[in-house]
C-alpha cells in the first residue's frame, strides 16, 4: 500500500471560525495581585447591585430592567412565558354534546413509546358511535410529550394545543390524569363525523318491515 | 400475506418428470414460474399455497362449499382468455398460472375498491381491526384514496342477532361464508342473504335468532368485522393479543384452540385446525369456557374454615395442611377427590401423592356433571381429561369410584377428612359444601372461588391449564398437549407443583423443576402413556426441547406477536402413537402432494 | 429603592445591635469581675468568663453560624442569583427572613444525619480529629481585644473592664502556637478515615499549612517591630496616632505595612483552606480529608472554617486596621459625641460613663470592621479560581517567604533611620501607590478590545 500515490496537497479547508490569538501577558497580569483586585471589583459590583436594589419581577428574564442583575425566575410564583411554538399538554377533544370524541380505538396507546396511555372501552347503547372510552388515563409522569398520539389519532380526539404543562404534585396517583382532567377545550366536529351521516341514533329492532334508510343524496319520495 | 413464512428456495422452473410407479397420478402445473405437483381436483389457491404463493380471497374456505362470489382470487391462466377465480378452478396438466401480472393486480385493486365502496371505514371502533382481511388486502393491493363523491349506503350498524353474535351490515362484504357455514356445517340455516344488488345484506330470519351452538364460528370465519362476538366486544384490540396453542377444557372432545391473551389475561378462544378432533370449529359453550381462566380466580393460599380464611404464604399453608394430613395417611377416613379437569401431569403428581404420600387405595372422581351431546363436536362429558384420570388411577393401583359413592360414604360417616385436587363437583356445589361441612378436615386445591373453598380448612391456589404446560386425554384416547400462555396469577401454582409441596412436607424426595421432568419421571408407570412423546408433541417440534423451548408470552415477546404455525408438528407426529383412536387421519399418502395440515393463520377463518 | 432603604435600615439595626451587645458585655465583664473579686478569687477570672460568654459564644459563634448562610446568599448575589429563600418558619407565611430558617434546617440536618464510621478507620482518632481541628481555632480568639479598656471604680478598687478574654505578654506568639496545632486535626482526620484519598487530602493540607506558617509569621514580624510589642491591645494603641502628624490619616498597619498585610492575609487565607487555597478539601472534584465524615462531625469541620474566618478577620482588624480606632480626628469626635450623650442622659459628663459610651461605640466599630473583612474573604472565595498545587507551593516558598524577609529587612532599616513612623508610612504609601498604578495600568491594558476574530467567509 506504500506504493499508492499520495493524494495531491489540498488547499487548507476554509474554516468558519478562527480562535483569537492570545496576546502576551503584561507585567501587572503576571504580578497577579492587580488582576485579583479587578476580579474582586467585578464581584463586588454585582454584589452591591443585587444586594441594594430591588429585582424586576418580570417573568420575561430577557426584558428585565434596573440595576439589579438577578435573572432567577421564582417559579411557581413567576412563570416564564412559553415560546410561541410550544404545544403543551394534550387534551381530549370534546364533541358538541360534551362527550369525548375518542372512540377508544387504542391507536394512541399502541403507538405511545412511553406506554403511558391506558384505555378501557365501553359501549354506548344508543349512540351511532358505538364505542367510547370508559377510562382514558395518561400517566403524565411517563408521558414524554412526543405528540405521536396526536398523529395516530384517527378521530382528531386528542390534541396538543393547551400550551400548558403538567402541574407538579406531591402525590403520585394524582398525576395520572383521567377523562375528567383531560377533557377540556372547545368542542370540535367535522363533516365526516358519524352524527352528520346518520340521523337517528337508534337502529330498528330488526331488518324486516323497516325501510332501509335512504342515501343522503337520494330524493325522498 | 405478511404472516407467510419465506418461501422455500424455488427449484429450477421446469416441471419435474412424472415419476413412474407413483400411486396417485399427480397433475403438473406451473404457478408464477414455479413447478407444482398437486392431486387432481386441487384448486389453484391450495396448489399455489404448496409453493408458498398467496392468492388473496375472501369467500373461499377449505371446509365450506365454493361460492366464488368475492372475485378477489381472480388469476390469469393459460387456458382461458379471461381471469378465472382460483378457488373454483381445479388444477390441470400443463396449466400456467400467473398471480402477479399487472392484469391480475389491477383486478385485485378493482375488487378491493368495489368492496370498500359501501364499507364504513370505521376500523377505529371495529374489533376485527388488526386481523381483518379487508385491511390487509387494502394495504397490499389497493392503497388508494376513496374516489366516489357519493355518500355511502347506510345499513344496520349494530344488530344483536344472537346470544353470542352481533351483526354490522355496513361492514359486510357479502362473502356468504357465514351463510354457508350455518347451512353446511351447523346444519341450521339461520342466516340468509336478502335484497338485491347494491342493497343486498345478510340477516337472520324474522323471529329466529342465531342461537345455534356453533354460531360462534361465524365470528371466526367472517373475514371482516361484520360478525363479531358480543362476549368480548370492545374488550381488547386484536393486534394486542398473543396466541398460544391450547386445548378447550369444556368437554371431553378437547378441541384444539388458540388462546388469545394479553398481559396475563385470556380474552378468547379460537379454534385451531385438527382434522382428527375438531376440524376447524368449536362450540359456543367451549368458546366461553375461557371465562373460567379469568373470572373468580382463587389466587391466594387460605387457612381457616367458613369464609374466615386468611391469605398466607403458599409454602406455609402446604406445610400446615400436610401436618394435619400426616396422621390420617392410610386411614379409611381420609378421602381423596380428584377432578378430571386436571391435566395428565397434575394427575400423575396427585396420584403419587394419594398413593404414596397419603397411602390411599381409593380415589373419588370429581368434575362437572354431564351435559348435552351432539353429532358434531359436543360431548356429554364436560371434563377434558376423564380418560386420563382413569388411566393414571389404574396405573397407580388406585380404585376410582364415582362421586355418588363419595357422597354415600360421607353420609355413612366413613369419611372424616377430604383432600380434593380440583373443586369441580357434578352436584350443586353449595349442596356438596353443606354435606361436607361436617368433616373434620378439608384440604382443597382450587382454581376458582366457590362454596367448597368456603368450607375448606386449607385452600391452595391452583393454576388452570392456561398457566402451565401439560396435556389432556380426550375421549378418543388422544393425548393432546397445551402450552403455557402466561405465568400463573399472583400466587397460584399448578396442581402438580402443589402436590410436590405436599410430598416434600410429608418427607418424600420428589423434585420436578418442570412439568416435562414430572412427565418423564412418572409417565413410564402408565402404560397408556408409553407411546406419547411429551417433547415431540410439545413445543413446536424443536429438535432440542428444553425448559422454554418456545418462548411464552411472558418472555419478552411483543404484544400481538402471533406464532407462525404452518404445520403443527404435534399433529403430524401424532400419527406415531400406536393407538388406533389417535390416528391423525394419516393414510400414508405423500405429504408433499397434500395441502398442508394447517393453513397459516388467517386463511382458515 | 425600597430595597435600598431596607438594607440601610438593616445596617443601622446591626450597628445598634452591636452597640447593645457591647454595652451588655462591658457591664457583664465589670459585674462578674466585681463578683469574683469579692469572693477573693481575683477580678481576672470573672472578667475572662464574662468575656468568653460575650465574645466567643455570642459574637464568634453567632457570626460564624450566620456566615454559613451568608456564604450562600452572598455568593448568590455575586453570581446574579437569589440564594436560599424557601425554608419557612411555621406561622410566618411567605416571609423567608432572608433565608435564616435555612440555618436551622442545616443544623437539624447535620444533627439528624447518620454518624458514619468507616470500617477501616482508627476509631479513637477518627472521633478525635474534628475536635482537634475545631478547638485550636476556637481558642485563637482569646487574645483579640474587641474593645478598649475602661477603668471602673469598684468600691476601693478600680477594675479595668475590657472585652478581651486574655492578654498575655506573648500576644501574637500565642496565635502562631495555637494555629499550628490545627494541622494535627486535619492530618489526623485524613489518616484516621482509613481512606487513601482522605489521607492524600490530609497530606496536602499539612504540607500547605506548614508552607504558609512561615509567611504567616513573617507577615506579622514587621508589624511587631513597628509597634515594638507582641500584645494586641498595645498594637491597637500604636495605630491610634496619626501618620505624619496628620489627624485624618491614621497610622494603621495597612498603611505602614501594606506588604506585611498582604503577606499575612494571603497566608492566613491559605490556613483557612478556602478557595483559592482549597486543595485539601476540594469537595466536588479532588476528594479532601473529611470525605468520610458525616453529620455533626463534618459540621465541626465546616463551622471551624467559619470560626477561622471570623478569627482571621479580627486579628487583621486588630493588627492592620487600627482595631477600634478610625483616625485621631474621628476618635476625638466620637469622644465628644459620647460626652454629649452622657450629659444629655445624666446632666453632666460623668467620666466613667463617657469612657464606657466611647468604648461601646468603638467596640461596634471593631465588630463592623470584622464583618467587612468576613465579607471580603467570602468575596475572594467566590471570585478567584483555585490554584494548582505546584502554584501553591511556589507562592508560599518562593514568593511570600522572600517578600516577607525583604519586608522585615526594609522595616528594620526604616525604623533605624526614623524611629517615628513617618518614613515607614511614606514607604508604605509608596507601595500602595505602586499597587494602584499597576492596577490602573492593567485595567487600561486589558480593557482594550480584543482582536476581532477572523471570519473566513466560506459560506
Amino acid at each position: 500500500m506504500s506504493d499508492a500515490p499520495k493524494p495531491p496537497p489540498k488547499a487548507p479547508a476554509p474554516v468558519a471560525y478562527k480562535a483569537p490569538e492570545l496576546r502576551p501577558e503584561t507585567l501587572p497580569e503576571r504580578a497577579f495581585v492587580p488582576e485579583l483586585l479587578r476580579g474582586l471589583a467585578v464581584s463586588t459590583s454585582h454584589f452591591l447591585r443585587n444586594l441594594l436594589f430591588s429585582r424586576d419581577p418580570s417573568p420575561d428574564v430577557l426584558h428585565r430592567r434596573g440595576p439589579n442583575l438577578v435573572s432567577t425566575v421564582q417559579y411557581p410564583e413567576e412563570v416564564a412565558p412559553y415560546p410561541p411554538g410550544y404545544r403543551g399538554m394534550h387534551r381530549l377533544v370534546p364533541r358538541p354534546d360534551g362527550n369525548p370524541r375518542c372512540v377508544a380505538c387504542y391507536m394512541c396507546a399502541t403507538i405511545c413509546p412511553a406506554q403511558c396511555i391506558y384505555i378501557e372501552a365501553g359501549e354506548y347503547p344508543q349512540d351511532p358511535i358505538e364505542k367510547f372510552p370508559r377510562r382514558f388515563e395518561i400517566d403524565e409522569l411517563r408521558c414524554i410529550v412526543c405528540g405521536l398520539c396526536v398523529e395516530a389519532c384517527p378521530k382528531d380526539a386528542i390534541r396538543m394545543d393547551t400550551g400548558t404543562h403538567c402541574k407538579p404534585t406531591y402525590d403520585r396517583p394524582t398525576i395520572v390524569y383521567g377523562i375528567d382532567r383531560l377533557l377540556k377545550g372547545p368542542a370540535v366536529s367535522h363533516r365526516t363525523d358519524v352524527w352528520f351521516k346518520r340521523e337517528g341514533s337508534d337502529p330498528p329492532a330488526d331488518g324486516h318491515g323497516h325501510p332501509i334508510p335512504p342515501l343522503p343524496g337520494e330524493g325522498k319520495s | 400475506m405478511p404472516d407467510q413464512p419465506a418461501p422455500p428456495k424455488p427449484p429450477p422452473p421446469q416441471a419435474p418428470a412424472p415419476q413412474p410407479g407413483a400411486a396417485p397420478a399427480l397433475v403438473n402445473l406451473v404457478i408464477d414460474g414455479r413447478p407444482v405437483q398437486a392431486k387432481p381436483g386441487t384448486n389453484l389457491i391450495e396448489a399455489a399455497n404448496l409453493v408458498g404463493i398467496d392468492i388473496p380471497f375472501y369467500c373461499y374456505h377449505r371446509r365450506l362449499s365454493i361460492a366464488a362470489n368475492c372475485r378477489m382470487c381472480l388469476v390469469e391462466v393459460s387456458n382461458a382468455p379471461k381471469l378465472v377465480p382460483a378457488c373454483q378452478t381445479p388444477v390441470s396438466e400443463g396449466l400456467k398460472v400467473t398471480t402477479n401480472s399487472p392484469k391480475v393486480m389491477d383486478s385485485h385493486r378493482s375488487v378491493e375498491e368495489l368492496l370498500l365502496y359501501n364499507h364504513p371505514v370505521d376500523c377505529a371502533i371495529c374489533d376485527q381491526a388488526g386481523e381483518c382481511k379487508l385491511q390487509d388486502y387494502y394495504m397490499q393491493y389497493d392503497h388508494r384514496p376513496y374516489r366516489p363523491a357519493q355518500a355511502k349506503l347506510l345499513r344496520h350498524k349494530r344488530k344483536e342477532i344472537g346470544p353470542l353474535v352481533v351483526l354490522d351490515q355496513e361492514r359486510c362484504i357479502l362473502c356468504t361464508r357465514c351463510v354457508r357455514f350455518m347451512r353446511e356445517v351447523a346444519q341450521a340455516p339461520q342466516l340468509g342473504v336478502f335484497g338485491r344488488g347494491n342493497r343486498e345484506y345478510i340477516d337472520i330470519f324474522p323471529g329466529q335468532p342465531l342461537d345455534n351452538k356453533y354460531a360462534g364460528n361465524t365470528i371466526d370465519i367472517c373475514p371482516v368485522g361484520a360478525l363479531l362476538s358480543r362476549d368480548n366486544r370492545f374488550k381488547a384490540r386484536a393486534f394486542f393479543l398473543s396466541e398460544t396453542p391450547s386445548i378447550c377444557a369444556g368437554c371431553a372432545r378437547g378441541c384444539n384452540t388458540f388462546l388469545d391473551h394479553y398481559d396475563g389475561v385470556a380474552y378468547r378462544y379460537r379454534p385451531r385446525e385438527n382434522d382428527a378432533v375438531n376440524q376447524a370449529w368449536m362450540c359456543d359453550d367451549g368458546r366461553l369456557t375461557y371465562h373460567r381462566l379469568v373470572d373468580d380466580r382463587q389466587t391466594r393460599a387460605l387457612a381457616g374454615r367458613v369464609g374466615s380464611g386468611q391469605p398466607r404464604p403458599v409454602d406455609e399453608v402446604v406445610a400446615a395442611a400436610a401436618e394435619k394430613l400426616r396422621p390420617l395417611a392410610g386411614q379409611t377416613g381420609l378421602a381423596v377427590l380428584v377432578s378430571p379437569q386436571l391435566s395428565v401431569e397434575d394427575l400423575l403428581a396427585v396420584a403419587l401423592l394419594a398413593r404414596e404420600g397419603l397411602s390411599a387405595t381409593t380415589i373419588y372422581e370429581g368434575g362437572f356433571a354431564d351435559g348435552d351431546q351432539d353429532d358434531l363436536l359436543l360431548r356429554a362429558d364436560k371434563n377434558p381429561n376423564r380418560l386420563g384420570l382413569r388411566w393414571v388411577a389404574a396405573a397407580f393401583g388406585l380404585e376410582l369410584r364415582p362421586f355418588d359413592a363419595f357422597l354415600e360414604a360421607v353420609d355413612e360417616g366413613q369419611v372424616k377428612a377430604l383432600f380434593a385436587a380440583g373443586t369441580e363437583v357434578p352436584k350443586e356445589p353449595s349442596f356438596v359444601a353443606g354435606v361436607l361441612g361436617t368433616l373434620e378436615l378439608i384440604v382443597t386445591q382450587a382454581q376458582s372461588f366457590g362454596p367448597l373453598v368456603g368450607v375448606s380448612d386449607f385452600c391452595l391456589p391452583a393454576a388452570p391449564h392456561s398457566e402451565c404446560d401439560g396435556s389432556f386425554v380426550n375421549f378418543q384416547g388422544r393425548v393432546q398437549r397445551f402450552q403455557r400462555a402466561y405465568p400463573p396469577r399472583e400466587e397460584a401454582q399448578p396442581h402438580w407443583r402443589l402436590a410436590e409441596g405436599f410430598l416434600k412436607s410429608l418427607g418424600f424426595a420428589h423434585r420436578w423443576p418442570t412439568a416435562r421432568d414430572l412427565f418423564r419421571e412418572l409417565s413410564p408407570r402408565v402404560p397408556d402413556l408409553a407411546s406419547f412423546d411429551w417433547d415431540e408433541l410439545g413445543p413446536g417440534g424443536r429438535p432440542a426441547p428444553g425448559l422454554a423451548a418456545r418462548p411464552a408470552a411472558a418472555d419478552a415477546r411483543p404484544p400481538g406477536y402471533r406464532e407462525r404455525v404452518v404445520t403443527p408438528p404435534w399433529q403430524v407426529k401424532a400419527a406415531r402413537t400406536d393407538r388406533p383412536a389417535a390416528q391423525d387421519g394419516g393414510d400414508g399418502a405423500p405429504r408433499a402432494a397434500e395441502p398442508p395440515r394447517d393453513p397459516p393463520p388467517g386463511v382458515g377463518r | 429603592m425600597a430595597r435600598l432603604f431596607r438594607m440601610l435600615l438593616l445596617g443601622v439595626l446591626i450597628v445598634l445591635g452591636l452597640c447593645a451587645w457591647a454595652w451588655l458585655g462591658y457591664l457583664a465583664v465589670n459585674w462578674l469581675g466585681g463578683v469574683t473579686l469579692g469572693w477573693g478569687w481575683g477580678a481576672t477570672l470573672g472578667q475572662a468568663v464574662a468575656a468568653i460568654v460575650f465574645i466567643q459564644l455570642l459574637f464568634v459563634m453567632i457570626v460564624a453560624t450566620l456566615l454559613t448562610l451568608a456564604e450562600r446568599k452572598w455568593s448568590a448575589a455575586m453570581q446574579d442569583r437569589i440564594g436560599p429563600n424557601r425554608a419557612r418558619l411555621p406561622g410566618l407565611g411567605r416571609f423567608s427572613l432572608g433565608g435564616i430558617p435555612h440555618v436551622l434546617a442545616d443544623a437539624l440536618k447535620m444533627i439528624s444525619k447518620e454518624d458514619f464510621l468507616p470500617s477501616q478507620s482508627n476509631r479513637v482518632l477518627y472521633h478525635l480529629a474534628p475536635v482537634l481541628n475545631f478547638a485550636p481555632i476556637f481558642c485563637l480568639f482569646a487574645i483579640v481585644p474587641m474593645g478598649p479598656p475602661v477603668p471602673i471604680r469598684h468600691g476601693f478598687a478600680v477594675l479595668v473592664a475590657t472585652l478581651q478574654i486574655a492578654n498575655p505578654d506573648v500576644g501574637l506568639l500565642y496565635v502562631f502556637a495555637i494555629a499550628s496545632l490545627a494541622v494535627y486535626g486535619v492530618s489526623l482526620a485524613g489518616w484516621a478515615s482509613g481512606n487513601k484519598l482522605a489521607l492524600l487530602g490530609g497530606v496536602r493540607a499539612s504540607s500547605q499549612m506548614i508552607a504558609y506558617e512561615v509567611a504567616l509569621g513573617l507577615g506579622l514580624v514587621g508589624m511587631m517591630m513597628t509597634a515594638g510589642t507582641l500584645r494586641l491591645d498595645q498594637m491597637v494603641q500604636t495605630q491610634s496616632q496619626g501618620l505624619f502628624g496628620l489627624s485624618w490619616l491614621p497610622a494603621w498597619g495597612i498603611f505602614v505595612q501594606p506588604l506585611g498585610f498582604l503577606l499575612f492575609f494571603a497566608a492566613a487565607f491559605a490556613e483557612t483552606k478556602r478557595t483559592p487555597f482549597d486543595l485539601p478539601e476540594g469537595e466536588s472534584e479532588i476528594i479532601g480529608y473529611f470525605v468520610e465524615y458525616s453529620g455533626m462531625k463534618f459540621g465541626m469541620f465546616m463551622i471551624a472554617e467559619f470560626v477561622e474566618i471570623v478569627t482571621l478577620a479580627a486579628i487583621v482588624t486588630a493588627v492592620f486596621l487600627g482595631g477600634w480606632h478610625l483616625s485621631p480626628a474621628i476618635d476625638g469626635g466620637l469622644a465628644s459625641f459620647a460626652a454629649v450623650l452622657v450629659r444629655w442622659r445624666f446632666g453632666f459628663a460623668e467620666p466613667t460613663g463617657v469612657l464606657l459610651t466611647l468604648a461601646v461605640m468603638q467596640t461596634a466599630i471593631f465588630a463592623v470592621k470584622v464583618l467587612v473583612l468576613c465579607w471580603l474573604q467570602l468575596a475572594i472565595r467566590w471570585t478567584f479560581p483555585r490554584f494548582r498545587y505546584d502554584q501553591i507551593q511556589y507562592l508560599g516558598w518562593r514568593i511570600l517567604l522572600p517578600l516577607g524577609l525583604a519586608n522585615v529587612f526594609a522595616t528594620g532599616v526604616c525604623l533605624l533611620l526614623d524611629p517615628s513612623l513617618s518614613l515607614l508610612g511614606a514607604v508604605g504609601l509608596a507601595e500602595i501607590g505602586v499597587g494602584i498604578a499597576a492596577l490602573l495600568w492593567s485595567g487600561a491594558k486589558s480593557t482594550q478590545p480584543a482582536p476581532a476574530p477572523a471570519h473566513v467567509g466560506s459560506h
